[in-house]
């Protein structure tokens, strides 16, 4: 017949530590990771929606690591962080609780906030996270929306040193389809929130990245502002139709839309991005997430031309001219500057330009230089010599030429 | 390639006679333009023809510029750069789930499938089909379709022997070659520039009516709004249909809150739950067909199971220009479909609104060609849409220029059977 031992207390061997303090060693462990330096464009676009104090909405399935996200979020701005799980809650839980007094129709009925509210006013700064908006039933999202859009917590205003982030599940994943109206998509930005498979790898073997927060540099503060007046402006008299566009189609309901007042946030992003210096790429996030996809590639197309060399500056000086790299930037540089010259035709600009497509075909692809010499070429008045530069376009001549014939040849071929 | 060697092939890459392709390239296809121009070229003796990346560089190998015609390098311009623009790389690799999931035999047919995608609609009209390009015939297969539906027909095997060859690069197929330069080499384009790019593609297509193939406009069109799966937004349209407020799990002050204890002489409201009833029109007339019909519906019953309504809370409507009974769900798993002549789907809205009580939600399920109720349900509508090309059913001897109306604006509208593989 075995035997157990049964003189020892539970869990325990004979002669060895208590097993509970040797899964916490284990425990510790398994905690134990380090981080890395790494540029992380997500975190950047919501620490400077959050820094504009712009109410963000974080789209991203279930686990993504939005709520990791938001712990490195409230380190980067070094502000206590708030969660509050919404489908767990009540409506009352954010309109306030009513408490009732002596005399109700004399003193009215106080809605009294809850305890985490009355701390965050309390502290008067503090980063609040709404998790879970999607699976709440619709009124305590419509509760909480007051909280996200008005800073109202049944009877206490949220301080402005409070700033909100909301997440949820997107549609096709959640549980029980809620969707905003129109009306309030406008108001949020939305940050799509996605893993990156080799941060994840590399997380779970033992390095996460800590990134960097961007830092608004205090000289760059008023050229950030002209800058991006300059740009939302620039686009939307070109484009009268962008101001205000209804979501037309189910596809893309529930989410961002230009109207006056996300061009309003946006001109905000783009001045807190430029005076952090950030990429386009956290630009283009920003700017999508608040008028959406259309307007906002529009927008960031704009912003690529506004990039461009001003044609009056390459025509001054044709020789030291700094040309875009990439080759259909290049060449919109290239017809801005035929566009000018034909604008105000003269001798001299119409040489300038001569000498700056020559400049071109030495810096760069020959072929960018063809379509601007053949227009430039045609702005040609009678008593204009072709100037001596033009010898030199003999290359993309030459490549004009073969082009030509391999036409020629395809056409006689389709001929046959 | 069918074209001969010419001349001695060791030699550098003929920079000027691949940039002659591209202007003849841009020349003949002006709306890819900006896209031509956005590609860095880069010579590189491992690749076998010419191969993108999906940092928009493009390979050539000076050997294979040097022996093909410039009006055949043009076409493989046009080519490469359609890779690039209907986002091959990131399709395949949703496609595999993920970078790097499958081996290359798996990518070398994603690349097959690829090209067949571009190749039997970006050629002719003054650009050459390059000699050895893959079309769908060679397979055995169908113009017209998404590389996703190509993928589904075809094996390698003896039929693609031939093509073993065929290597486009990473922009095709999403798998890293060892001549790629990486994110961090010579003038790739960012995420935001690519996406810029083919945006002022996209609305060069889009912005001058008659410009690019039928394919092309499809594209363009979309580029930056991908159908979505159709069965995903019928679900969501429906889940958020049953259970906005009004329907389905709501507060109410029918019964006290469990919290009212805590807060005597306040009333509170309580969460309750009521199930909505959902009442599907099913557009039976001739036009719309049993498969599409059964796949819809049974999608339906299963969503309006999941938002917690009861079986016998859904019911259904056979409709084609006179409405028949409603149907509870439950008694019959086949419901009998009657019907097969014009539609009038009023007359189902009609029966639908009459049921006592009424429904909180109706689906219609309908190709479109009918007339449609003059106001808006006093319920909420969402209509699944069999996509129709051109009028068929509806077409009208008497006036064949006539075009059925669109589902009116109150109506929340699902595309049905759109591809889900998603540009």
């Amino acid at each position: 017949m075995p035997s157990y031992p049964s003189a020892t207390p539970a869990g325990t061997l004979p002669g060895s530590v208590p097993q509970l303090d040797v899964a916490g060693e284990l425990l510790a462990l398994l905690r134990d990771s380090t981080t890395e330096p790494r540029p992380d464009d997500q975190l950047e676009a919501l620490t400077l929606a959050v820094a504009a104090d712009l109410p963000v909405l974080l789209w991203g399935e279930p686990g993504i690591g939005k709520t990791a996200a938001l712990t490195q979020l409230a380190t980067a701005l070094d502000l206590p962080l708030t969660t509050v799980i919404a489908s767990v809650h009540e409506p009352s839980d954010f309109s306030g609780l009513p408490v009732i007094g002596d005399d109700p129709a004399e003193q009215g009925i106080p809605m009294a906030p809850p305890d985490w509210a009355v701390r965050l006013v309390r502290a008067g700064r503090g980063l609040l996270f709404l998790d879970e908006l999607s699976t709440a039933p619709p009124a305590v999202q419509a509760a909480l929306l007051r909280v996200v859009l008005e800073r109202r917590i049944g009877a206490l205003t949220l301080p402005p040193g409070v700033r909100v982030v909301a997440a949820a599940n997107p549609r096709s994943s959640a549980a029980d389809g809620w969707e905003l109206s129109p009306p309030l998509a406008n108001r949020f930005v939305h940050l799509q929130w996605t893993h990156d498979h080799d941060v994840v790898v590399r997380g779970l073997g033992g390095t996460w990245p800590r990134a960097t927060p961007p830092r608004l540099d205090p000289a760059k503060l008023p050229g950030a502002v002209a800058f991006a007046r300059r740009a939302v402006c620039g686009l939307l008299t070109a484009r009268p139709a962008l101001v205000h566009r209804l979501p037309g189609s189910e596809t893309r309901r529930g989410g961002a839309w230009p109207s006056p007042r996300s061009w309003e946030a946006t001109i905000a992003l783009i001045a807190f991005a430029t005076a952090a210096g950030s990429s386009r790429e956290v630009l283009s996030q920003l700017v999508r997430g608040t008028v959406g996809d259309g307007a906002g590639l529009e927008l960031l197309a704009s912003m690529d031309r506004m990039d461009l060399p001003d044609p009056e500056t390459l025509l001054a000086d044709p020789e030291g001219a700094e040309l875009p790299e990439r080759g259909d930037l290049r060449q919109a540089a290239l017809d801005g500057v035929v566009a000018a010259v034909r604008a105000r035709p003269d001798r001299a600009r119409w040489d300038a330009a001569w000498a700056l497509l020559v400049h071109a075909l030495r810096t760069g692809a020959p072929d960018l230089v063809v379509v601007p010499a053949t227009t430039l070429a045609a702005l040609r008045q009678d008593d204009w010599d072709v100037p001596a530069a033009v010898e030199q376009l003999a290359g993309a001549v030459a490549l004009s030429r073969t082009a030509d014939r391999a036409a020629a040849r395809a056409a006689a071929g389709a001929g046959r | 390639m069918t074209a001969p060697v010419t001349g001695d092939a060791a030699g550098a890459l003929d920079l000027d006679k691949l940039l002659a392709a591209r202007l003849y390239a841009v020349r003949a296809r002006p709306y890819l333009a900006t896209a031509l121009f956005a590609l860095h070229p880069v010579a590189s003796r491992r690749v076998p023809t010419m191969a993108v990346d999906r940092h928009w560089r493009c390979y050539a190998s000076p050997l294979f510029v040097d022996r093909t015609p410039v009006e055949d390098l043009a076409g493989v311009w046009v080519h490469e750069v359609s890779h690039l623009l209907r986002d091959h790389h990131g399709r395949s690799d949703r496609y595999a789930r993920g970078p790097g999931a499958f081996g290359p035999a798996e990518r070398l047919r994603m690349n097959i499938a690829a090209d067949c995608e571009i190749n039997d609609d970006v050629f002719g009209d003054g650009l050459e089909r390059p000699g050895g390009a893959v079309l769908p015939g060679d397979l055995g297969l169908g113009p017209g379709e998404l590389m996703e539906d190509y993928l589904r027909q075809f094996r390698l095997g003896p039929v693609t022997e031939h093509l073993a060859w065929l290597d486009c690069g990473s922009g095709a197929d999403g798998a890293e070659r060892d001549w790629d330069l990486g994110p961090d080499g010579a003038h790739g384009l960012s995420a935001q520039e690519r996406d810029a790019v083919r945006f002022r593609v996209a609305q060069g297509i889009t912005g001058r009516p008659g410009t690019g193939s039928r394919q092309w406009r499809r594209w363009a069109e979309e580029a930056f709004h991908p159908p979505q799966p159709w069965r995903d937004l019928l679900g969501a349209a429906l889940r958020s249909a049953a259970s906005a407020s009004g329907a389905g799990e709501d507060y109410t002050y029918g019964r006290p809150s469990r919290r009212s204890a805590a807060v005597p002489g306040a009333v509170l409201p309580a969460l309750r739950r009521r199930p909505p009833r959902v009442t599907v029109v099913v557009d039976t007339s001739a036009s719309v067909g049993d498969t599409e019909l059964g796949s819809a519906l049974l999608e339906i019953a299963a969503i309006s199971r999941a938002v917690g309504g009861r079986r016998d809370l859904v019911g259904v409507i056979s409709c084609d220009a006179a409405a028949g009974v409603v149907h509870p769900l439950c008694r019959a798993e086949g419901i009998p479909l009657t019907g097969g002549g014009g539609t009038d789907l009023r007359s189902g809205f009609a029966r639908a609104l009459a049921a006592r009580p009424g429904p909180d939600v109706v689906v219609v399920l309908t190709d479109g060609q009918t007339p449609w109720p003059d106001r808006r349900p006093p319920c909420r509508t969402v209509v699944g849409l069999f996509p129709r090309p051109y009028p068929v059913a509806g077409w009208d001897e008497d006036d064949p220029d006539a075009v059925p109306d669109p589902p009116p604006a109150w109506a929340r509208v699902v595309e049905i059977g759109t591809p889900s593989g998603g540009r």
